[in-house]
C-alpha cells in the first residue's frame, strides 16, 4: 500500500514533479560524475603502465650526479637483489641542425644500454638502440627532419638514427618544456654540457628479478638509511604515474569544484521542488498518518521514493556516459597527450556516486523534519495546510557535508574552504542584497497607491518585498549560476593578458651560464648588440634546519593526499636553487619585513634572507626565523629578513630564496639572464654565436613558451567551461522550476486579478516585471561577484592590477538575460490563459 | 415594475468530450429585477454555480444568451468580458481569494486602480471602515482571520460600486457565528447600497434572507 502510494500513485499524479526533479538531479550530477569517469580512466591508464612510465622497477636519482660514496653504497645495497640497471641523465640544452644552423632547446634523455627494460619506443624505421641519436616526433614536426640528419649537440655533432613516433615513458604528450632527443649516454661528456651546477636529472634505472612489494619497500629502507641526502629519491612505478597523474588531477580538480556549483544548485532546486510537492502532497500524508502509518514510515516513504528517482538518474547517467565518451575520447586523448581507448570502466563513478546520494539526500533533511514537526491531526482541520517548519540548524549537515565534499573534490582543504567560503559569501551577500532590496523597494511603494508607476509593475513590486524565502532562492541560484560564468569569462580574459607575449616579456632567457663563462658570454652578448639583462648567480643548496630545527624526509602513506600536502613533500625533499642579489626585479613586491641594507652582510652577522610569500607559507618559515642551507655540502645560516610576492609569469630569473650579497657570493654558482626584445636577426645571431662558443649554455625562447602554455591555459579553460554552461543549464532549468511552482502556487492569485479585471497582457507583464526584476538583480549580482573573485584569483595568482573588460560583462548579461527571459515567458505562459472560473467553490 | 439587470434566455453548458460529456445546464431561462436578492440553491451538481460562473462571464455558455444592463456578454470576447465584469461586477468566493501578496488595504485598491476612478485611496479606507477592518488595513491575508479575509473580500466586490454582485457560497469556510456575522455585513451593505445580489449557497437560512429564491434541479429551474 505504502509503495503503491509513493510510486505509482504520485507518478501518475504528479508526473510534472517527477520529471522536473529528475531533469534537475541529472543535470547537476551529469558534470560530477563525467568528470569522476574520466579522471577515474585516465587514472587507470596511467596505472596500467606506471612500469612504462618509469621504464624499470625503481629508480634512484637526485638533480645533481651521486657522489661516489652514494654511487658505492648503492651498488653495495643492490649487490644482495639481483638485477639488471642502466642510467638515465635527463637535461635540457640546445641543439643545431647543422645544415640549416638554426637551433633550438631540446630535453635530452641520455641512456645507457638497455633502456628501457618495460614499454617501447616505436620508431619510424631502424628500432631503438640507445647508443644512437633519435629525435622525438615533436622536434621532427618543429623542423622537417628525419634519420641522417646531423645535429651538433654542445660540442659533439651526431647523425640521427631516426624518429621516435612514440615513446610509452612520456605519459601527458604536449606537456613538456621542449621536445626531446634520445641521446647515447657514453657519450654525453663528449658534449661538454656536464658541467658543475648544469640543470638536469640523474637517475639510477632498476629491474629486479623480485619486485615484490617488500623487496621493494626494504631497499628503500636502506637506501635511504645509507644516503641521508634528502634531495637523493627513490621512485617506484607508482610514482611516475601520480606524478603524471597530477597533471591532469589538477585540471579535473578545479572542474569537479565547477560542477559541484551545478550539483549545489540543482540541489537548491530538488529543495525547492519537494518543498512544493509536499506541501501539495500534505493532506493525503497526514490522512496517512490518521489512519496508524507512523511520521517515521512517512519520512521512509519520501526517502524510498527519492532514492528510487535518483537510482534512475544514475542508470539512465550511466547508460549515457559511454556513448559520451566514445564521441569524446579521441579529444580527450589528443588534448591530453595519452591514449586513452573508446571503451569506458564505469567503476571509476562508483566512487562518487554514495557521496553524490548522501549529499543530495542531506538537503531533504530540513524538510523532513519540518515533516515530523507537522501536526498532522490539527492541519486536517486547518483551513490551510502548513509543513512544519525547518530551523537554521537542519541546514547545518548539509553544510558540513558539502565543506567536506568540496575539499574532498578539490584534493585541497586550502581550494575547498576557498571555494566553500565563495559559495557562503555568495550566500550571505544574496541574501544580504535581498533584504536591502526589498527595504528600499518597500520604501518606494510606501503609501496607499498601487500605481507604481503601473498597476502590474506596482503590484509586481509588491510581489517582490512579501516574497520570504523563495525569493531568497531564486535569486541565489540565479546569482550563483551568473558568478561562475562571469568568473570563467573574467579568468578568460586574465590568462589571455597574462600569456600574452607582450613587450615587457624577454625575448630569450638564458641559464646554464657557468663561472668561468659570464664574463667572456657577456662580451659576446655586447658585442652583438645584445646586451644581456638581470644577469643572476644560481646557487644549487637544500634547505636543512629552521631555527636549528631540522627538515625530515616526509612520506604519508594513506590514500587521500591533498595538493598541498604533496606540494608539501616534494619540497621538503627536493632542493632549491637560490640567488643573492641585493635589488628587487619589476616583478618582486616586498609584503612583509624590511629590504636588505645596503652594502651586503659584513663578516660577524647572519646573512639576512628574502623568501617567497607562497614557500614561506608551505614550509612554516616566518619573519626572523633562523634558516640553515646546505650549499654543496657546506652549511650556510641566514635569517628571514622579508617575504615578498613574485610574479613568476613575468619570464624574469626568479627565485624562492634571495640570500643578502656577501658571505654567499664565494659559493659553486652558475648563471641566468635575459635578453630583452629586440630585432629578430640580432636575437638569432646571439643563440648561433654562443651555441659556437659556449655549446652548454641554453636558451628558452619565451615567445614559444608563452604560447605553449597559453594553448595549455587554453584547453583547460575551455574544459571547465563546458561544464560552467552545464552548471548554467542547470541554473536555468531550477529558474524554470521555481518560476512554474510560483506560477503555480499563485495560479488562484492570478486568476482572480483577471477576474477583477486584469487583461492577459497585464498578467504577463506583471509576471515578467517580477521575475525579470529578480532575474536583473541577480545577473548583476553574479557577473559583480565573478568580476570580484576573478579581480582576487588575478591579484593573488597572476599580481594583476584591477581591470574592467566590459565586453566580457556586456555580452554574458545579454546572453542571460535572452536565456532567463525565455525561460520566465516559457513558464508563465500557463498563467496568462487562468481561467476564473476555477476560483468557484465546486472547481 | 422595476428595473430588469439580467436576463438569461435557454442557457446550455455542459463539460468533458464524447460520450463522456455531461450537460450541467440543460435551457436555463431567467430573469432578475434591478435590486433584487436572488438565492441560487439546489444539490450539488444541480449546476448553481456553473450558472453563477456563467453570469458573471467567468466562464463561456455553450448555448444561450446572458443579457446584463442591456449588454449581452455571451456575444463579447475575453477582453470585453474582462472589462466589462471589471466596471459592472463584484464577485464574493468561498475560499475568500484574496491576492497574497496585497495587504488588505491594496486588496481593495486593486479593482478601483485597474479602472482608474478617482479618489481610490478613500474610498478603499471608507469600505474597510464600513466593514470594520480599519485597524487591519496594511496586514496581509495570511495576517488575517477567515472572518476577516472574507469582510476583505466583500469591501473589494463592493468598492466599485458594482451593479451586480455576485457571491459564490460566501459562508462556506466560516463557522456559524462568524458566517452570520459576515452575511449580516453583506446584507446591510447590500441594502445600503441598491445592489442586485446572486447568492450560491446550500444553506436554507442564508437563501431565506434573500427576496427570492431559485431551485435548481439537474440542470434546469425546479
Amino acid at each position: 500500500m505504502i509503495l503503491k502510494f509513493f510510486f505509482r500513485k504520485e507518478l501518475k499524479r504528479y508526473p510534472f514533479f517527477f520529471l522536473l526533479l529528475f531533469t534537475t538531479l541529472l543535470l547537476g550530477t551529469l558534470g560530477l560524475v563525467g568528470i569522476s569517469v574520466v579522471s577515474s580512466e585516465v587514472q587507470q591508464k596511467l596505472r596500467q603502465s606506471a612500469n612504462e612510465l618509469l621504464t624499470s622497477d625503481l629508480a634512484v636519482s637526485a638533480r645533481r650526479e651521486l657522489f661516489p660514496a652514494e654511487q658505492e653504497a648503492l651498488q653495495k645495497i643492490f649487490l644482495k637483489y639481483p638485477h639488471g640497471h642502466y642510467k638515465i641523465i635527463d637535461l635540457y640544452s640546445m641543439v643545431t641542425n647543422v645544415a640549416t644552423g638554426v637551433s633550438r632547446l631540446v630535453e635530452i634523455r641520455a641512456t645507457g644500454t638497455g633502456f628501457p627494460f618495460y614499454g617501447r619506443l616505436e620508431t619510424d624505421g631502424d628500432p631503438f638502440q640507445s647508443e644512437r641519436l633519435f629525435i622525438s616526433d615533436d622536434l621532427r614536426n618543429l623542423w622537417g627532419i628525419g634519420a641522417g640528419v646531423s645535429l651538433k649537440i654542445g660540442t659533439l655533432t651526431l647523425p640521427t638514427a631516426g624518429v621516435v613516433t612514440h615513446d610509452s615513458s612520456q605519459g601527458l604528450r604536449g606537456f613538456s618544456l621542449a621536445p626531446r632527443i634520445y641521446f647515447p649516454l657514453n657519450r654525453l661528456e663528449e658534449t661538454g654540457l656536464l658541467k658543475p651546477g648544469a640543470t638536469g636529472s640523474f637517475a639510477y634505472h632498476y629491474k629486479l628479478v623480485d619486485p615484490s612489494e617488500e623487496v621493494l619497500r626494504e631497499i628503500k629502507l636502506e637506501v635511504y638509511a645509507a644516503i641521508p641526502d634528502s634531495a637523493v629519491k627513490i621512485t617506484f612505478p607508482q610514482d611516475t604515474s601520480d606524478q603524471t597523474a597530477r597533471v591532469t588531477n589538477t585540471l579535473t580538480n578545479f572542474m569537479a569544484l565547477a560542477a559541484l556549483i551545478g550539483l549545489i544548485l540543482s540541489l537548491v532546486g530538488v529543495f525547492y521542488l519537494y518543498q512544493s510537492h509536499l506541501l501539495a502532497r500534505l493532506r493525503d500524508l497526514c490522512l496517512l498518518n490518521l489512519y496508524g502509518l507512523s511520521k517515521l514510515k512517512l519520512v521512509g516513504g519520501i526517502i524510498a521514493q527519492f532514492s528510487a528517482v535518483f537510482a534512475l538518474v544514475m542508470t539512465v547517467e550511466l547508460l549515457l556516459i559511454p556513448v559520451i565518451y566514445r564521441l569524446l575520447a579521441p579529444v580527450l586523448s589528443r588534448n591530453l597527450g595519452l591514449d586513452l581507448g573508446t571503451q569506458v570502466n564505469l567503476l571509476g563513478a562508483a566512487r562518487e556516486i554514495p557521496l553524490l546520494f548522501v549529499l543530495s539526500l542531506l538537503i531533504l533533511t530540513p524538510l523532513l523534519l519540518g515533516l515530523l514537526r507537522t501536526p498532522m491531526g490539527l492541519q486536517l482541520k486547518a483551513q490551510k495546510l502548513a509543513l512544519g517548519r525547518f530551523r537554521f540548524f537542519d541546514f547545518l549537515p548539509f553544510g558540513f557535508a558539502l565543506w567536506i565534499f568540496s575539499g574532498y573534490l578539490a584534493r585541497s582543504f586550502k581550494t575547498g574552504n576557498i571555494f566553500f567560503g565563495s559559495l557562503i559569501l555568495v550566500f550571505l551577500v544574496s541574501t544580504a542584497i535581498v533584504k536591502l532590496g526589498q527595504w528600499l523597494l518597500r520604501r518606494f511603494i510606501q503609501g496607499d497607491g498601487l500605481l507604481t508607476p503601473t498597476i502590474e509593475c506596482g503590484v509586481a513590486l509588491r510581489g517582490l518585498t512579501r516574497s520570504g524565502h523563495k525569493l531568497t532562492l531564486s535569486f541565489l541560484s540565479l546569482a550563483v549560476g551568473a558568478t561562475l560564468i562571469s568568473l570563467i569569462l573574467q579568468l578568460d580574459k586574465m590568462i589571455l593578458t597574462e600569456f600574452a607575449f607582450d613587450a615587457k616579456k624577454p625575448s630569450l632567457f638564458i641559464f646554464d651560464i657557468q663561472e668561468e663563462q659570464l664574463e667572456p658570454f657577456q662580451g659576446l652578448a655586447q658585442a652583438n648588440a645584445s646586451p644581456l639583462a638581470f644577469v643572476t648567480p644560481m646557487i644549487r643548496a637544500r634547505l636543512e634546519a629552521v631555527n636549528g630545527k631540522k627538515f625530515e624526509r616526509k612520506k604519508k602513506d594513506f590514500d587521500f593526499r591533498s595538493r598541498e600536502e604533496d606540494e608539501d613533500t616534494r619540497l621538503r625533499n627536493n632542493g632549491l636553487n637560490l640567488t643573492y642579489r641585493s635589488y628587487l626585479t619589476d616583478s618582486e613586491r616586498i609584503v612583509s619585513g624590511e629590504p636588505f641594507p645596503a652594502g651586503g652582510a659584513p663578516e660577524g652577522r647572519l646573512s639576512y634572507v628574502s623568501i617567497e610569500k607562497r614557500w614561506s607559507e608551505r614550509m612554516n618559515v616566518r619573519l626572523g626565523d633562523r634558516l640553515t642551507f646546505d650549499v654543496q655540502g657546506v652549511p650556510f645560516d641566514g635569517v628571514v629578513r622579508n617575504i615578498k610576492e613574485i610574479k613568476w609569469t613575468s619570464f624574469y630569473p626568479n627565485f624562492f630564496v634571495t640570500i643578502e650579497p656577501g658571505q654567499i657570493d664565494a659559493a659553486p654558482k652558475t648563471f641566468l639572464a635575459i635578453l630583452p626584445q629586440g630585432p629578430l636577426p640580432v636575437k638569432l645571431s646571439l643563440q648561433r654565436k654562443t651555441i659556437e662558443a659556449f655549446p652548454n649554455i641554453s636558451f628558452i625562447d619565451v615567445g614559444e613558451l608563452v604560447a605553449k602554455l597559453s594553448v595549455l591555459f587554453e584547453r583547460s579553460r575551455q574544459a571547465i567551461e563546458i561544464i560552467s554552461w552545464l552548471s548554467l543549464a542547470v541554473g536555468l532549468v531550477i529558474l524554470y522550476g521555481l518560476s512554474h511552482d510560483q506560477v503555480y502556487r499563485r495560479y488562484y492569485d492570478l486568476a482572480l486579478m483577471k477576474s477583477l479585471g486584469f487583461s492577459s497582457r497585464q498578467l504577463l507583464l506583471n509576471l515578467l516585471y517580477e521575475f525579470g526584476a529578480l532575474f536583473f538583480a541577480a545577473m548583476s549580482l553574479g557577473l559583480f561577484l565573478g568580476w570580484l573573485i576573478a579581480q582576487l584569483i588575478g591579484r593573488e595568482v597572476f599580481k594583476l592590477p584591477v581591470s574592467v573588460d566590459w565586453a566580457r560583462v556586456f555580452y554574458p548579461a545579454i546572453l542571460l538575460s535572452i536565456l532567463c527571459l525565455a525561460t520566465i515567458f516559457l513558464s508563465s505562459w500557463r498563467a496568462v490563459r487562468a481561467k476564473p472560473r476555477e476560483l468557484l467553490s465546486d472547481s | 415594475m422595476s428595473e430588469l439587470t439580467v436576463v438569461v434566455e435557454n442557457l446550455r453548458k455542459g463539460y468533458g468530450p464524447g460520450d463522456a460529456r455531461v450537460e450541467v445546464l440543460r435551457g436555463v431561462s431567467l430573469q432578475i429585477q434591478k435590486g433584487e436578492t436572488v438565492a441560487l440553491v439546489g444539490k450539488s451538481g444541480s449546476g448553481k454555480s456553473t450558472l453563477l460562473s456563467l453570469l458573471a462571464g467567468l466562464d463561456q455558455a455553450d448555448a444561450g444568451t446572458i443579457t446584463i444592463a442591456n449588454r449581452n456578454i455571451t456575444s463579447m470576447d475575453e477582453g470585453e468580458l474582462t472589462q466589462f465584469r471589471a466596471a459592472n461586477m463584484g464577485i464574493v468566493f468561498q475560499q475568500f481569494h484574496l491576492v497574497s501578496t496585497l495587504t488588505a488595504l491594496e486588496n481593495v485598491l486593486l479593482p478601483l486602480e485597474l479602472l482608474r476612478r478617482p479618489r481610490a485611496s478613500e474610498t478603499a479606507r471608507s469600505l474597510l471602515e464600513a466593514v470594520g477592518l480599519s485597524h487591519r488595513s496594511h496586514h496581509l491575508p495570511s495576517q488575517l482571520s477567515g472572518g476577516e479575509s472574507q469582510r476583505v473580500a466583500i469591501a473589494r466586490a463592493l468598492a466599485i460600486n458594482p451593479s451586480i454582485l455576485f457571491a459564490d457560497e460566501p459562508s462556506g469556510n466560516l463557522d456559524e457565528e462568524t458566517g452570520e456575522k459576515v452575511m449580516d455585513l453583506l446584507f446591510r451593505m447590500v441594502e445600503a447600497t441598491g445592489t442586485t445580489l446572486v447568492l450560491v449557497t446550500h444553506d436554507p437560512e442564508l437563501a431565506r434572507r434573500c427576496g427570492r429564491v431559485v431551485h435548481l434541479e439537474h440542470g434546469g429551474l425546479a
